[in-house]
């Protein structure tokens, strides 16, 4: 017994005793992460100790830990949730030219940094769906009577849709937007649920007409990583990018800040130049189908075909997604989109 | 002598200690409570009928859920324990099985299984060429949560009835017979009445399990009570809803376990009133024959073989993700979760149930009873309190403790101490009443010190179930997820929370390799211990 307890906190000091390395919270799950981690450490020699994560939970433990906290750096999945933790304290403003020169102003703030981006977009079926009628889709138009019953999307309690509409409030104001919503909701093919990836599945066996998904889940049943079914699936349906004759299409991004209290906060910043670097972003790009951040830098072929209309809407700034949170989600329970 | 017994100054340490370890297992439901009435009284929260939908969905899916259960738990067991058909001894085992796999994992294979172009789609596509999705029946959300639930939940229900349908009503059957009453009769009169505190105990159990599960309601995106606790902190950082949801949960759930309780004094009452012998079960022939081993194998293949196939399939066609796995380090990280957890839950309960023994003092034993709560809370709501209760203490004393206590191992082991301590401390309870106190005294008259009391006498006979309540410990701390995700260390990875995140990044096929070694070891603890789950 007293081996045991004495053997946990060694364990337990001795991990945070050791030196170069930092500790990083992140809600991003994919493989491709690990690997940037590692290849950091071949580089650097400094180690990435990771915890993976729901966001608040994380952000709860970070708060709590206050000056006692272990963590530098927490890497989040979505604007919103960047805006949050900041409005929350947990990030300090840090000052690296390097960062600033190669991630655009609207995809980073003083507090934390944008490193990869993912467009929301339509899909829809070539055979059910003529491309002429279609081409100059923007997103307002998706409460038009043509489509009713017929868009396949997730349900509200999802971020990506919580940000897509507090991007149109931002853009149409709270009243249009309002209106929009109410008709928007009423073209639903059937109650929401599932994830963006069984969307656009609806829309290949023709449940649905237009689906509304992220980028890279498309990519994923096209790469063939998902069975052949769902490979021969996806190449039935094409993608859309919406208002590409105006402010272009919108986009999420995955971001990352220094903890307030972090103590090994020069790696820390280390870490972040190195995930702008060409080498980190083409890796993140090809693993995970995002879109890089950073300018020229080549993108997997399978992201090349489908991007060819992409214009990304760089009007927007992403924070206003985290400032608009709430009122997004609480029109979208007002027009009862489940 | 006598005096001495029950009067030195050991008795006060035993009794300190044993109040520690009680107030310990309690802490975790007062800082709930404490922080739930802070935000009553400061918070001015407006009824939404947002809660209304939570309260609805949650118990929708609780009355289906309940139903199932009840009719896949009580059939086999009936079958298995008054006939005699095919594959019956196999059975009697094999439904124990559906314990094995947690409630979220069998909706990953599920969800996978019914999608558009999913695994049934790839499936009939290799035997006919031709064929549509459209033949693919769609399955809605709500569905499929609660066919997962109730899949791999129905077992308590199962192990609990053929528990009493075995060991307790033989008598009272034969004595039915005996007196002419029809087959039908006996069955709605004697047989279900008298096996319903069991299973009442069984659907207290799986009620609690379903209103309190997170990882299968959320992967379907299904609005309850739990995921509600979630997205009003997630979407509108709002504690107060939450906290005001995580009372009206915890309500619900400390009502069942009241029921649990109750019906578990119930049923010690009938368990002493009969000891008898097993009745012979009849011999069932040709169509009944085929229909109860077709009943029973129903129910197998789709609690366990099923995903379990489901997830080979995965491994075998993705085995790329073969490679992203350290097989070693997840193998060891569970073994030292399981032994280190479980060797402090039995040392702390085998204390506080001899110090509630020697002493008999009313208070503790009320403390006791009241320190097994932490199984009645959800384990999101055990890791926010085990750090509020961490952060509360360091800054309280103003050392820091923090770095220590949250996100290490003490502070995963405390997690799961406060959840799971109520199986650990019943377990040896319930054999512990067995032992006779008088065998205390004498013990006592012989000379032999407390010590040697516990050692030589009681230890000895509690040995072979602490193995038991070891088990199960180890299968909940294997399954365990939202604890373990939020307060483990850096770095640190089991299988749960390795499943959980290739699910989280749509990658179930990935999911499948952690999520089948999860079964596996879970599995092979069943398997070791069958005949202790029948024997309860």
């Amino acid at each position: 017994m007293f081996f045991i307890i004495s053997s946990i906190l060694f364990f337990s000091i001795f991990q945070t005793c050791l030196s170069s390395e930092i500790n990083l919270y992140t809600t991003r799950h994919y493989e491709a992460d690990y690997e940037i981690y590692k290849k950091f450490r071949n580089k650097t020699g400094i180690k990435v100790n990771v915890v993976s994560g729901k966001s608040k939970p994380l952000e709860k433990r970070i708060i709590e830990e206050g000056k006692g906290c272990k963590g530098d750096l927490f890497f989040l999945a979505d604007a919103g949730r960047l805006y949050s933790a900041e409005k929350k304290n947990l990030f300090q403003k840090i000052k690296s030219p390097l960062l600033n020169k190669k991630i655009p102003s609207h995809l980073r703030n003083d507090y934390w940094y944008g490193i990869t981006k993912r467009a929301r977009i339509v899909f829809y079926n070539p055979e059910n769906v003529d491309f002429e009628k279609v081409k100059n889709l923007d997103y307002e138009d998706l409460g038009d009577k043509e489509w009713k019953n017929s868009i396949a999307i997730r349900q509200s309690n999802n971020v990506y849709n919580q940000s897509l509409v507090a991007s149109l409030i931002h853009n149409l104001g709270e009243k249009k937007t309002s209106e929009w919503l109410e008709n928007f909701v009423n073209n639903f093919y059937e109650a929401p649920s599932g994830n963006d990836r069984a969307q656009i599945l609806a829309v290949a066996a023709g449940e649905a007409k237009l689906a509304i998904a992220n980028t890279y889940y498309y990519a994923l049943m096209l790469s063939g990583k998902k069975g052949k079914s769902q490979q021969e699936a996806a190449k039935r349906v094409k993608p859309l990018f919406p208002n590409k004759n105006n402010r272009g299409s919108h986009i999420n991004i995955s971001g990352i800040g220094i903890l307030k209290y972090s103590p090994n906060k020069i790696n820390a910043i280390k870490f972040l130049e190195f995930l702008v670097s060409e080498e980190a972003q083409t890796h993140l790009s090809t693993n995970s189908f995002e879109y890089p951040v950073v300018e020229n830098i080549n993108i997997p072929q399978i992201l090349k075909l489908i991007s060819k209309e992409f214009k990304e809407d760089k009007l927007t700034p992403v924070e206003i997604y985290g400032k608009l949170q709430t009122k997004s989600f609480n029109l979208m329970i007002e027009k009862k989109w489940n | 002598m006598f005096k001495t017994y029950y009067n030195s100054r050991e008795n006060w340490l035993i009794f300190l200690l044993v109040l520690a370890i009680s107030t310990i297992a309690i802490t975790p439901l007062f800082s709930i409570i404490i922080s739930l009435l802070k935000t009553l009284f400061l918070s001015s929260f407006s009824g939404d009928n947002i809660l209304f939908v939570y309260i609805k969905n949650s118990f929708s899916i609780l009355f289906f859920v309940t139903i199932l259960t009840i009719v896949f738990g009580i059939i086999p067991s009936f079958l298995i324990s008054f006939f005699s058909f095919w594959g019956v001894n196999f059975f009697k085992y094999a439904l124990i099985l559906s314990l094995a796999i947690p409630p979220y994992i069998y909706g990953y294979s599920l969800s996978s299984f019914f999608e558009n172009y999913g695994t049934a789609f790839s499936l009939l596509k290799n035997f006919f060429p031709t064929i549509d999705n459209d033949i693919i029946p769609n399955l809605s959300p709500k569905t499929m949560a609660i066919v997962s639930l109730s899949f791999s939940l129905f077992g308590y229900i199962y192990l609990l009835s053929m528990t009493t349908f075995n060991n307790q009503l033989s008598n009272y059957i034969e004595m039915s017979r005996s007196l002419g009453i029809s087959k039908f009769n006996t069955v709605s009169k004697v047989i279900f009445p008298l096996s319903r505190p069991a299973i009442f105990i069984g659907i207290s159990l799986v009620a609690m399990e379903t209103l309190s599960d997170f990882g299968t309601v959320s992967f379907f995106g299904i609005s309850t009570l739990t995921t509600g606790i979630y997205n009003s902190w997630f979407i509108f950082d709002d504690i107060e809803t939450s906290n005001l949801l995580s009372l009206v949960l915890l309500v619900f759930i400390l009502c069942l376990f009241y029921i649990e309780n109750k019906f578990q004094k119930k049923k010690k009452f009938h368990d002493s009133v009969t000891k008898s012998n097993q009745i012979k079960p009849k011999t069932l022939k040709g169509f009944y024959n085929l229909l109860a081993f077709f009943i029973c194998f129903i129910i197998f293949f789709i609690s366990f073989v099923f995903p379990v196939l489901q997830m080979i399939y995965w491994s075998i066609k993705y085995s790329n993700y073969f490679n992203n796995l350290n097989l070693l380090a997840l193998n060891l990280n569970t073994l030292f979760l399981i032994t280190t957890t479980s060797t402090i839950l039995l040392s702390f309960s085998f204390f506080s149930n001899f110090g509630n023994r020697l002493l008999k003092n009313n208070f503790l034993t009320i403390l006791s009873n009241l320190s097994i709560s932490g199984y009645a809370i959800p384990g999101i709501l055990i890791s926010i309190a085990v750090i509020t209760i961490f952060s509360t203490i360091s800054n309280f004393f103003n050392i820091e403790l923090k770095s220590i206590l949250i996100g290490s191992f003490i502070g995963l082991i405390f997690g799961y101490f406060f959840r799971f301590y109520s199986i650990a401390f019943n377990g040896i309870k319930s054999n512990y009443l067995k032992i006779n106190s008088q065998i205390d005294e004498s013990g006592y008259i012989l000379g032999l010190s407390k010590v040697k009391i516990f050692f030589k006498i009681h230890f000895p006979i509690l040995k072979e179930n602490t193995f038991f309540i070891f088990i199960l410990i180890s299968l909940e701390i294997i399954k365990e997820l939202p604890i373990t995700l939020i307060l483990r260390p850096f770095n640190f990875e089991t299988f749960s929370t390795k499943a959980f995140e290739y699910a989280s990044q749509d990658l179930i096929e990935a999911a499948a390799l952690p999520s089948l070694f999860l079964v596996l070891w879970t599995t092979i603890l069943i398997l070791f211990s069958s005949k202790y789950f029948l024997k309860k």
